[in-house]
C-alpha cells in the first residue's frame, strides 16, 4: 500500500475497484459460496446483506485475503489477488468486535499501521491527529481503549484503518453491538466519511434498514449465492425473487395457484379470492396452469376504501375487515382480515382522508401492475426466515 | 419474620470456618513472633543480631534471593515457547497441557531423587560424559547452586506455562488479523501485539515462582547438600537438628520480611514496565 501525502478525499478517485469472478468457497462438504460474481465500482458504498450463514462474511474475508477461494478470481484494480496475504492488499478492515489493541492508547492504535510502515514520528503524529479529527475524536488520543464508550471505540477502529488511506475499506457488521440511537448516528457519519474520502466501502450487515440507508448498491445474498444486486430502491421495487422481496421491506405474501391461462391474462386462485391478472404481472414467474406461486403485495400498494367506492378497471378489489389500526406519526398501519389471511396496509395519515376503525368492513384495492408473483421459496431459503421470525 | 433474620444462624455457621482459619493462621504467626523475640521467657533480639552480624548467614540470604531470581527467569524463558505452542495448537492444547502437568503427579521428593540419579557424581550425565571421553573427573552438577536451580526450575516451569498460556488465551482472536490488515508481518504482530499482551502472564509467573523459590526447603536440602543452604533449609536444620526454635523463628521472620520486600519491589517494577492497563 502506498501512502499519498495529499489530504483525504483527493487523488484516490480511480482506485478501489473489485472484480469478483466465479468465486466458490467450501468448508469441508459445505459450499459456503457458489460461483459468486460481482463488480464493485471504485468509490462506491456497497453492502452485502443477508441472513446469518448466507456467506456474506466469507465473501468479505475472501476479499481481505484471510482465506483463499477454492475457485474463481478476486482482482483489485485489475490485479489478481490470488495467494496474496491481507498485508499485501490495498485494503483496510473494521472487525465486528473492532479488534482494538487494548495495550495501546487511542493515538497508538491509530498510529499502529503507520509505525509498521516506519514513517517518521512527525508525519505519524500529523496523520493521527488529522484522522482523529475526521472521526470526531480530537483530543482523546491519550485515552485508553477501556476508557472509551462503544461509539468512540467504533470510531477509533475506523480511524485506525482509514489513516493508511486504503482504496478499499471492508466493514464486518461493525455497528451490530451498539444501541439503536448510536447506530443511527454512526450510520450517517460513516456515509459522510465514505463520501468525503471517496474510498470504496464494502459493508456487511444483516440489517436491511442499515443497508438501504447507507448504500449505493445493495447485494442481497442467501445460501451462498447473490440473489440480487442493485440500488436499494430498485431492489425494493423490483425484487428478482421471493427471497429478496421478503428480505427487503415489509410484504404481504399470499399463497396462490394458477388455475387458468389465456394469452392476455392468467387467473389466480388465492387465499384472499380468485381474480385475473394480466400476463405482464408474471415477469418473474411463468404462468402455467396448476402451478403454485406467491402473490406479493407491499403494504403501501393496498388502498383501503369504503365499500361504496367505485370499481377500477385495472385494479383488483377485495372485501376486508379492519382488525387493528396503529397510527404512528404520519403513517397509519392497518391490519386487515381478508379471506383466511391477515394483510397489512400502510397509508399516510391525513386529517381529511377516510380512516376506518377496527371492526369496519371496507374494500381493499391494488393496481394489477403493483402485484408481484414469484416462485415459492425453496426449503434452504425458507430456513433463513424461520430464523428471523 | 424477614428472611434476613432467619438467615442469621446459618450465616454464623458459615462464618465459623473462616474464624477457625483466621485464628489458626494469625495465631501461628503470633506464635512465631513470640518464639522469635522471646528466649527463656525474656525479650531478646539475639538471633536477629546474629543474622545481621554473620557473613556466612548473609551468603545464605543472598544465595536464596539470587538463585530464586535465576529460577524464576529461567522458568519463564523456558515456559514461554511451550505456552506459545500450546496456544497455537487448538486441537491438541488439552492433551499437551496434561503432558506439561504430568510431573506434578509425582511427589516432589521422588522427583528430586530422580535429579540426583541424573546429576550425581556417578549419575547418568556424568557417566555419559566420561564414556564419551569428554571429562576426566565428574563435573559437579549438584551439591551446589546449579543443582538447586535445575531442581527448582523443573518443579516450577509448569506454573509459568499455565500463567503465560492464560494471558495468551485472553488475547482476542482477531487482534492478529487486525494487525495483519494494518500491514504487520507475523513477526511484527508477535512483537507489537502478542508479546506485550502476554507480559502480564509472564510477570505473574515470575512473581509466583520467585516467591515459591525463596521458601523452598526440600530441593535445596537434597540437591544443595549441607554446604549450600537456602533460608528454608537453614530453618529446617535449626528445627530438626539443633532444636533451636527461637533461632528458627528469627530466620522465619526474616524470610517473611524478605518475601514482603520482594513482592513490593516486583509489583513496583511490574507497574513501571506494563503501565496502567485496563
Amino acid at each position: 500500500m502506498t501512502l499519498s501525502t495529499s489530504p483525504p478525499g483527493r487523488d484516490v478517485a480511480a482506485l478501489g475497484r473489485i472484480d469478483i469472478a466465479g468465486v466458490t468457497k467450501r468448508y469441508g462438504q459445505a459450499e459456503v459460496l457458489s460461483n459468486v460474481s460481482l463488480v464493485i465500482e471504485p468509490g462506491s458504498f456497497l453492502t452485502l446483506l443477508g441472513p446469518s450463514g448466507c456467506g456474506k462474511t466469507t465473501l468479505l474475508r475472501l476479499i481481505a485475503g484471510f482465506t483463499q477461494p477454492d475457485d474463481g478470481i478476486i482482482a483489485i484494480d485489475g490485479r489478481d489477488m490470488t495467494g496474496l496475504a491481507p498485508q499485501q492488499r490495498p485494503i483496510g478492515m473494521v472487525f465486528q468486535n473492532l479488534a482494538l489493541f487494548p495495550h495501546l492508547s487511542v493515538a497508538e492504535n491509530v498510529a499502529y499501521g503507520l509505525k509498521i510502515r516506519r514513517l517518521d514520528q512527525g508525519d505519524i503524529d500529523a496523520r493521527v491527529e488529522r484522522f482523529l479529527d475526521l472521526v470526531d475524536l480530537a483530543g482523546l488520543g491519550t485515552r485508553r481503549i477501556s476508557q472509551l464508550s462503544g461509539g468512540q471505540r467504533q470510531r477509533v477502529a475506523l480511524a485506525r484503518s482509514l489513516v493508511l488511506e486504503p482504496s478499499i475499506l471492508l466493514l464486518d457488521e461493525p455497528l451490530s453491538a451498539l444501541d439503536l440511537q448510536l447506530r443511527k448516528q454512526l450510520q450517517v457519519g460513516l456515509k459522510d466519511i465514505q463520501r468525503s474520502l471517496n474510498t470504496t466501502f464494502v459493508f456487511v450487515t444483516h440489517d436491511q434498514e442499515e443497508a438501504t440507508l447507507m448504500s449505493d448498491t445493495v447485494v442481497v445474498m442467501s445460501a451462498g449465492k447473490i440473489q440480487q444486486a442493485g440500488a436499494p430502491h430498485d431492489i425494493y421495487l423490483h425484487p428478482e425473487n421471493l427471497f429478496v422481496a421478503k428480505f427487503i421491506g415489509d410484504l404481504n405474501e399470499i399463497p396462490a395457484k394458477v388455475v387458468a391461462v389465456s394469452s392476455a391474462t392468467a387467473t389466480l386462485e388465492t387465499a384472499v379470492g380468485r381474480f385475473d391478472l394480466p400476463q405482464s404481472a408474471f415477469r418473474r414467474f411463468a404462468a402455467v396452469e396448476g402451478k403454485a406461486c406467491s402473490l406479493c403485495l407491499r403494504p403501501e400498494v393496498l388502498e383501503v376504501r369504503p365499500t361504496s367506492a367505485p370499481q377500477h378497471l385495472d385494479a383488483v378489489s377485495l372485501r376486508a375487515r379492519i382488525v387493528d389500526r396503529f397510527a404512528v406519526g404520519g403513517v397509519t398501519r392497518l391490519i386487515l382480515s381478508c379471506g383466511e389471511r391477515r394483510l397489512t396496509a400502510v397509508t399516510m395519515t391525513h386529517a381529511s382522508s377516510w380512516l376506518p376503525a377496527p371492526g369496519d368492513v371496507c374494500t381493499i384495492r391494488f393496481r394489477v401492475d403493483h402485484a408481484q408473483i414469484f416462485e415459492p421459496l425453496g426449503a434452504d431459503m425458507a430456513k433463513a426466515f424461520g430464523e428471523r421470525a | 419474620m424477614s428472611t434476613e433474620e432467619r438467615a442469621t444462624p446459618s450465616a454464623l455457621l458459615l462464618i465459623l470456618p473462616v474464624l477457625i482459619l483466621l485464628v489458626l493462621f494469625f495465631g501461628s504467626v503470633v506464635h512465631l513472633f513470640s518464639y522469635g523475640f522471646y528466649e527463656d521467657g525474656e525479650f531478646s533480639t539475639r538471633y536477629f543480631l546474629q543474622i545481621a552480624d554473620r557473613p556466612d548467614y548473609h551468603v545464605v540470604f543472598l544465595r536464596t534471593v539470587l538463585s530464586s531470581l535465576t529460577v524464576a527467569v529461567v522458568s519463564v524463558v523456558l515456559a514461554y515457547p511451550i505456552a506459545l505452542l500450546l496456544w497455537r495448537s487448538d486441537r491438541w492444547r488439552n492433551t499437551l497441557l496434561i503432558v506439561v502437568l504430568v510431573p506434578w503427579l509425582v511427589s516432589l521428593v521422588v522427583r528430586t531423587y530422580g535429579w540426583i540419579v541424573l546429576l550425581g557424581p556417578r549419575g547418568v550425565i556424568n557417566e555419559f560424559l566420561a564414556w564419551l571421553g569428554l571429562v576426566d573427573a565428574p563435573v559437579k552438577l549438584m551439591f551446589n547452586d546449579l543443582g538447586i536451580i535445575i531442581g527448582l526450575t523443573h518443579v516450577l516451569v509448569p506454573f509459568a506455562v499455565i500463567s503465560i498460556l492464560a494471558s495468551l488465551l485472553e488475547i482476542e482472536s482477531n487482534l492478529e488479523e487486525a494487525s495483519g490488515v494494518l500491514g504487520a508481518t507475523a513477526f511484527q504482530t508477535f512483537l507489537h501485539v502478542v508479546w506485550p499482551l502476554s507480559l502480564p502472564g509472564a510477570f505473574t509467573a515470575l512473581m509466583v515462582i520467585y516467591l515459591a523459590c525463596i521458601g523452598a526447603i526440600v530441593t535445596p536440602i537434597l540437591l544443595g547438600g549441607m554446604t549450600h543452604n537456602f533460608v528454608g533449609s537453614q530453618i529446617y536444620q535449626e528445627v530438626m537438628y539443633t532444636f533451636n526454635m527461637s533461632k528458627a523463628a528469627a530466620w522465619s521472620i526474616c524470610l517473611l520480611g524478605l518475601s514482603f520486600l520482594s513482592l513490593i519491589l516486583l509489583k513496583t517494577i511490574e507497574r513501571r514496565l506494563l503501565g496502567k492497563r485496563s
